[in-house]
């Protein structure tokens, strides 16, 4: 695994939706070494009772397009479409069947493939709270 | 480990702004999962009642038979008698966090915290 880079402005909240602890856990200490302050949800239901509740802001969900609970992934993402949509969403762990049907759903379509490397994990969503950044202040 | 995701990422978040390493499991199987493939986990934080066919107790005993090192601390909505052996802090909801981070100051005083 890569050195984690540090970021260097602000301290952006990631939740990551993922029902394989040993992944989820992997990516959330990778990000959190990043300087991310991460939210663990391990079903759909957690995450969606953290994008209701949370106190924090959210600004990146990252949801394994497996992950179990009432709501499979692509709803999930429908409803933070929909619901919160200053949140950037990556679907993650998709097979390509999967990648057409969820790419209006998601920022860059469901193509971090599992194995999740942390780092390019990392880099995906530095570059859409970059983009995020850059049209915000368009 | 604790089921009630807001409950767990207050108190994981807590624990980690006081400089601990805090790995979170939302049920009984996610946490024999982390303890059999982490090797430094010093402290388990649980809540007594949980969803799947493991509770809390359960738990707590499968890590004093599998791991004796490991402390245990037991979170529970009602009473905890003190004659439920095998544990060494217990709490009943809701949890003050000073008083918590004073439980894990007490049983891991030589714990070299991080951030």
């Amino acid at each position: 695994m890569s050195k984690p880079r540090t970021i260097t402005q602000g301290r952006p909240t990631v939740l990551i939706a993922e029902d394989a602890v040993l992944v989820r856990m992997a990516i959330a200490a990778y990000l959190r070494d990043c300087g991310y302050r991460v939210v663990e949800a391990a079903s759909s239901d957690e995450a969606l009772l953290v994008l209701q509740h949370s106190a924090q802001p959210i600004d990146v969900l990252f949801c394994g397009v497996h992950v179990t609970g009432a709501l499979d992934a692509f709803t999930l993402s429908q409803w933070t479409r929909k619901n919160r949509p200053q949140i950037k969403v990556i679907l993650a762990g998709a097979p390509k069947s999967a990648a057409a049907a969820a790419g209006k759903l998601c920022e860059e379509g469901p193509h971090l493939a599992k194995p999740y490397e942390p780092h390019v994990v990392e880099d995906y969503i530095r570059r859409l709270l970059a983009l995020q950044s850059i049209e915000g202040s368009s | 480990m604790e089921d009630e995701v807001l409950i767990r990422l207050h108190l994981a978040e807590e624990l980690r702004d006081a400089g601990y390493t805090v790995c979170e499991a939302a049920d009984a199987h996610e946490a024999m999962t982390l303890l059999s493939s982490l090797d430094r986990v010093r402290l388990m934080l649980t809540d007594i009642r949980m969803p799947g066919g493991l509770d809390g107790m359960d738990l707590a005993r499968w890590v004093r038979a599998k791991f004796p090192e490991i402390k245990i601390v037991l979170i529970s909505a009602e009473y905890i008698p003190e004659t439920s052996a095998g544990f060494d802090a217990g709490f009943t909801k809701p949890v003050r966090i000073d008083d918590l981070l004073r439980c894990v100051r007490r049983l891991l005083p030589q714990a070299e915290l991080g951030n």
